[in-house]
């Protein structure tokens, strides 16, 4: 119970914005939420927080929230009691299994919500419906790192901490932009830069990280491969590869390197000059302890798992894995992006990375959760079950989740939702999203519930309720229990986070030693921690890889072109990013007055040449066209993107940038090429 | 009768504060006396969160929860002062029994001189103070200088220039402040350059230098700084809250050689930072690079004590257009020019910054050359600042539709 009166009271918690996961205190006064004020102990992040993290309790209070359960009866929505609700999600769900069977349900869940209403939203969906369509968003954005990292290491995670990069010589980023993505995590790069540590930046873009950098690289949009095989190529020519970790730790070099070999030329791929790739490979390779970072300019492809596992061939060529100051860390977008994973709201695995396919963890799975008859196919991803809506999906729940806006090919998702029978929508405001369902459930921010955020360094941080929940809406993972119980399920009988929390640690032996007692202390753990007397595990694969036959792999891996290049129709090239200022679609940070004021609407950054010769202004209004769409929006003419490359923001639903995007799907992760599409650019008459 | 100026070891006849206290539990005995005898509404101390690295600023209201709050935390580097404003409507309607630093009191002064708090309404102990340590970087000193796993350390303390542990198993080690400052450890840099060690714009100043003899360890040495403060220690005593005693005339000799020493200190430190910087040009260039990192997190103006504009001037769109990487440089200039004058050294800026910029040096560089421009000292009283804040568009309009002369209006 939180208390109801007095002042000041301090309730120590985690950011609910992006993977770094700081700590921050909110501060309640007679049961309101006042503001945020630091949290020093914090090791993640000292108190400091981007402008994000330091307005994140004004969106809470916000007049808008969702307070009461809605039914939608002739096309509008009417207030409902939690039980009719309730009383109607659980006799469609049930309807729709009984007469279609398990494919014809499917689950998302947000990267947004703490691990154990992941967990627990996974468990209902395997358990109560036999079916593995439970997917969370880490599929648009780091799905093929999860993928990529466990081919190339047998592990999905990033290898070391953030602090560890002021343990590195030279740090290597390559599609990563944190100061504006990540700014605590790029306040290392910050720390690391003044103790003199050496900085390359490869980036399309010129960004404010780039800034920072002792060596810039720019480069065309999504030739990542071309350039990393082509750095790779010289690190072997000059013979600055580690023969001996290779040799010891490693398998599937000869392939790289026969691959490799093709790549000694790339610029007229990469746009980058032989020699600049030859100093950046001697750099990198020279440095006792390198570290790569990356980010979404990497996985946000149809490439994006093989650019993933070119960057774990980089690091293993040199012996960068497994050491303070080394590895290959994805900077993870959203705040429980990792624990989203983690719990198993993914297709083919239960929490812990535990794959439905092998027959022995199904039935240890079985018998731990009193069922029997868990689902062994691979289920169907995210996007796909919106392809699949109709047929063969017939009823879905999204929680917290806004895939009309942040999907790609936005149109596409909305004919997509109006081909389902039944649409619940878990949430706290009235998204775009939630005007397509039959049910919205109203339920609680970060500040009205306790949990736990898996951050991008796999530290588990807890968060803890500082105010209750406004109106009727409830805590998610009760809104579970709830419905588990009309479901007449066993094994749900949960009267805490910590209750479920401890129902993962049971199940979960890589997690099994992290008691909500350990994570009191703001370092809390990182997992692996399989006993209560475990450190845990900051870096991982120090001994030997987490593969099956405990070696890192090499994978040669060729350049593709993504799906979708310029051509004379459309010839620009569109990317899409994140602004320092505003989160994913907007319901939480646009309700920050201060993050209204420093952007108030989307923009396109449009070079200064291409601009000049199109006559478009500073601040013009434009049109943009794919194939699949056109917005308007406004044009900001700069340098920090090359000729022919345009930048959009992807956080305004009047301005879409995924009105634009392409769905091609990378085959491996099945993550839509987000980053990479073509587009055309007009002006627009008579607007001036 | 005690009256201002007067010099007393004074300890609390609670042997439960005594218990928990710094040295006598005067500060808190006191606290108790005032909200027992309703001469206080409140009390906003600093007790322990999760540790001795976690200092949390709290409202005590029932007396017997003030032990909570016993001890001193040299890892709270926390500033009392804005929180008063922020989230107590500047102590308006609320009396409030507050434990100050030197830059806590500095800072309600300042705030006090805006309108922004009711100084009429705040009960200031004051504590003398040697500086503090930010807590991830104690427990980093902790584990590499002294070579002690900071979860088993139960107490530290600032003594006699050294920076002492004392762990579970009762081991003291301690490590000269001058050692540990020199490889980048110890107190925050604003720490090092302060010079108020002895907050005598408080109503009663408390500390432990200048207490020797019998009494070393077990009273608090208390400077009375005014009427107040000589009412509350006259009731306390008369009730028997706190027991009291003459200083000991050596003992404040001592007291008086040690606050000297660590002035001395200071300006050590402020020559050492400021002639680092340069001058002139060479300094401003150095200002424009380093804050050129600016992510506009505003923790700079929300954490600072002299900041209170409900429409700062840094979001006006025709001095800083906003959204824009890097942040034009009138953001910062916005921030020098209206604070300069009267930083008051407090550190938030820095602290807080996530871009690891040198905020509250550069103000601090420029509230000193102010100060010897000008002789305007900020903090200690209620002196009106050399510049005030004048919003020059606005300003312009109204002295053309007044026909006025005054500039500064906004202190009425
Ligand atoms: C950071 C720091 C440095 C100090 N350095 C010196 C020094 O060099 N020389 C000297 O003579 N005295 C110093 N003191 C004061 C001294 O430690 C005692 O606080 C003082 O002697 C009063 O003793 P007491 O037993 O009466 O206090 P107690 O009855 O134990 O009360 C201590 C009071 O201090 C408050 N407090 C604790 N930590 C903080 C903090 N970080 N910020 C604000 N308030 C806090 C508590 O809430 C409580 O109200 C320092 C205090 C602090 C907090
Ligand atoms: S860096 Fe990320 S976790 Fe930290 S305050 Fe900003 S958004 Fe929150
Ligand atoms: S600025 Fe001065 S008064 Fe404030 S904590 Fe530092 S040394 Fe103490
Ligand atoms: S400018 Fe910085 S150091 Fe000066 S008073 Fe403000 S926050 Fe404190
Ligand atoms: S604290 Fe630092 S990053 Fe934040 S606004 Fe101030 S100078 Fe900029």
């Amino acid at each position: 119970m939180t208390e109801t009166n007095g002042k000041l009271r301090y309730v120590p918690t985690t950011c609910p914005y992006c993977g770094v996961g700081c700590g921050l205190n909110l501060v309640v006064n007679d049961g309101k939420l006042v503001g945020v004020e630091p949290l020093k102990r914090s090791p993640v992040n000292e108190g400091k927080l981007c402008p994000k993290g330091a307005t994140c309790w004004e969106f809470v209070q916000s007049p808008d929230r969702l307070t009461k359960p809605l039914i939608k009866k002739n096309g509008k929505f009417e207030e409902a009691t939690w039980d009719e609700a309730y009383d109607l999600i659980a006799s469609k769900f049930k309807e729709t299994y009984e007469k279609y069977g398990p494919k014809s349900l499917g689950f998302q869940v947000s990267c947004r919500t703490p691990n154990e209403e992941c967990y627990i939203m996974q468990k209902l969906a395997r358990v109560a419906f036999k079916t593995n369509n439970i997917d969370n968003c880490a599929r648009i954005c780091h799905g093929p790192s999860v993928a990529g990292l466990s081919l190339s290491f047998g592990s999905g995670a990033a290898t070391n901490p953030f602090e560890d990069v002021l343990n590195a010589d030279v740090i290597f980023l390559i599609g990563s932009n944190p100061i504006e993505a990540h700014p605590l995590a790029g306040r290392r790069l910050v720390q690391a830069k003044k103790a003199g540590k050496k900085i390359i930046v490869c980036d399309p873009r010129y960004t404010p990280t780039a800034r920072l950098a002792d060596e810039y690289v720019r480069y065309n949009p999504s030739t990542n491969i071309a350039l990393i095989n082509s750095i790779m190529y010289w690190i072997i020519q000059e013979n600055l590869h580690d023969a001996e970790f290779i040799e010891k730790r490693t398998t599937g070099f000869e392939d790289l390197k026969k691959t490799v070999e093709n790549y000694a030329d790339v610029e007229s791929i990469t746009g980058v000059p032989t020699e600049r790739v030859k100093e950046i490979a001697r750099i990198y390779a020279g440095a006792k302890n390198a570290v790569v970072i990356y980010c979404l300019g990497i996985t946000e492809l149809t490439t994006g798992t093989d650019n993933v596992r070119s960057l774990g061939n980089l690091s293993m060529l040199t012996g960068n894995v497994g050491r303070p100051g080394t590895g290959v860390n994805p900077l993870r977008g959203q705040n429980n992006v990792q624990g989203a994973c983690d719990m198993g709201a993914y297709p083919n695995v239960f929490s812990g990375y535990q794959k439905c396919e092998d027959d022995a963890t199904r039935k240890r799975m079985e018998e731990l959760w009193g069922v029997t008859g868990l689902e062994k196919e691979y289920g169907v991803t995210l996007t796909e079950q919106i392809t699949q809506c109709g047929d063969p999906i017939r009823a879905m729940y999204i929680f917290a989740l806004n895939p009309v806006v942040s999907y790609p090919d936005s149109n596409h998702v909305m004919r997509s939702l109006e081909k389902l029978d039944f649409l619940v929508v878990q949430d706290i405001f009235m998204t775009e999203t939630a005007k397509y369902a039959d049910v919205i459930l109203p339920g609680a921010s970060f500040a009205e519930k306790d949990g736990t955020f898996t951050s991008g360094e796999r530290r588990i941080n807890r968060i803890r309720k500082a105010v209750e929940t406004p109106g009727d809406a409830r805590e998610d993972w009760q809104i579970f229990v709830d419905l588990a119980h009309k479901l007449g399920l066993a094994g749900f009988d949960f009267n805490s986070p910590e209750d479920i929390w401890n129902d993962v640690r049971r199940v979960t032996p890589s997690m099994s030693g992290i008691s909500y007692a350990r994570m009191e202390k703001p370092e809390s753990v990182h997992w692996p921690c399989p006993a209560e007397d475990h450190p845990g595990t900051p870096i991982l694969h120090r001994e030997k890889f987490s593969s099956a036959d405990g070696l890192g792999h090499f994978f040669g891996l060729e350049h593709r072109p993504p799906a979708e290049v310029a051509d004379a129709e459309y010839p620009f090239t569109l990317m899409t990013g994140r602004l320092l200022f505003h989160y994913h679609t907007r319901t939480q940070t646009d309700r920050a007055k201060l993050l209204h004021h420093e952007v108030p609407a989307g923009f396109v950054q449009i070079n200064t040449d291409d601009a000049a010769r199109m006559n478009i202004r500073n601040g013009e209004k434009i049109k943009l066209t794919s194939r699949r769409g056109e917005v308007e929006t406004l044009a900001k003419v700069t340098d920090q993107v090359a000729p022919g490359v345009l930048m959009m923001t992807m956080h305004f639903g009047d301005a879409a940038a995924n009105k634009l995007t392409n769905t091609a799907l990378d085959p491996l992760s099945k993550m839509p090429e987000l980053k990479h599409s073509a587009v055309k650019v007009e002006k627009i008459t008579g607007v001036q | 009768m005690a009256a201002k100026g007067d010099m007393v070891y004074a300890w609390t006849t609670s042997p439960d504060i005594a218990k928990v206290a710094e040295c006598g539990g005067a500060v808190t005995g006191l606290l108790k006396f005032a909200l027992e005898n309703k001469i206080v509404d409140a009390v906003l101390a600093v007790k322990k969160g999760v540790d001795l690295y976690d200092a949390v600023p709290t409202i005590i209201t029932d007396p017997a929860e003030i032990g909570q709050t016993a001890g001193s935390l040299h890892c709270g580097t926390l500033l009392i002062s804005k929180l008063v404003k922020k989230y107590l409507d500047g102590a308006g309607d609320m009396r409030i029994g507050v434990t100050v630093k030197g830059c806590d009191a500095m800072g309600l002064y300042e705030l006090a001189k805006r309108n922004q708090v009711n100084l009429d309404n705040l009960l200031l102990i004051g504590v003398n103070c040697g500086g503090s340590v930010s807590p991830v970087s104690a427990r980093k000193m902790i584990r590499e200088k002294f070579g002690v796993d900071p979860d088993s350390v139960v107490k530290e303390e600032i003594d006699k220039g050294q920076f002492i542990i004392v762990t579970k198993d009762g081991q003291h080690k301690g490590i000269s402040m001058d050692e540990l400052e020199d490889e980048g450890f110890g107190r925050r840099s604003n720490c090092r350059r302060c010079k108020m060690k002895v907050p005598r714009q408080a109503d009663l100043a408390c500390g432990n230098w200048g207490v020797i003899g019998d009494k070393a360890g077990k009273a608090t040495f208390v400077e009375v700084c005014s009427e107040k403060g000589a009412n509350l220690l006259d009731a306390a005593v008369k009730a028997g809250a706190v027991a009291t005693e003459p200083a000991n005339p050596k003992g404040i000799e001592i007291r008086g050689k040690v606050e000297n020493a660590m002035l001395k200190l200071g300006d050590k430190w402020r020559a050492r930072y400021f002639e680092g910087l340069g001058e002139g040009k060479e300094r401003l260039e150095k200002i424009m690079e380093d804050t050129s990192r600016c992510i506009k997190c505003y923790a700079c103006i929300e954490n600072c004590p002299i900041c209170y504009c409900v429409d700062c001037s840094t979001k006006k769109t025709y001095l800083v257009p906003p959204g824009e990487l890097p942040v034009p440089f009138m953001f910062h200039l916005i921030r020098f020019a209206h604070i300069s004058d009267s930083c008051v050294n407090c550190g938030q800026c820095e602290e807080n910054c996530p871009m690891e910029i040198a905020n509250s040096l550069y103000m601090h560089s420029l509230q000193t050359d102010m100060e010897r421009m000008f002789g305007h000292t900020p903090g200690v009283n209620m002196d009106l600042p050399i510049l005030a804040l004048v919003e020059e568009k606005a300003e312009r309009e109204r002295l053309s539709a007044t026909g006025s002369d005054q500039i500064f209006n906004v202190f009425e």
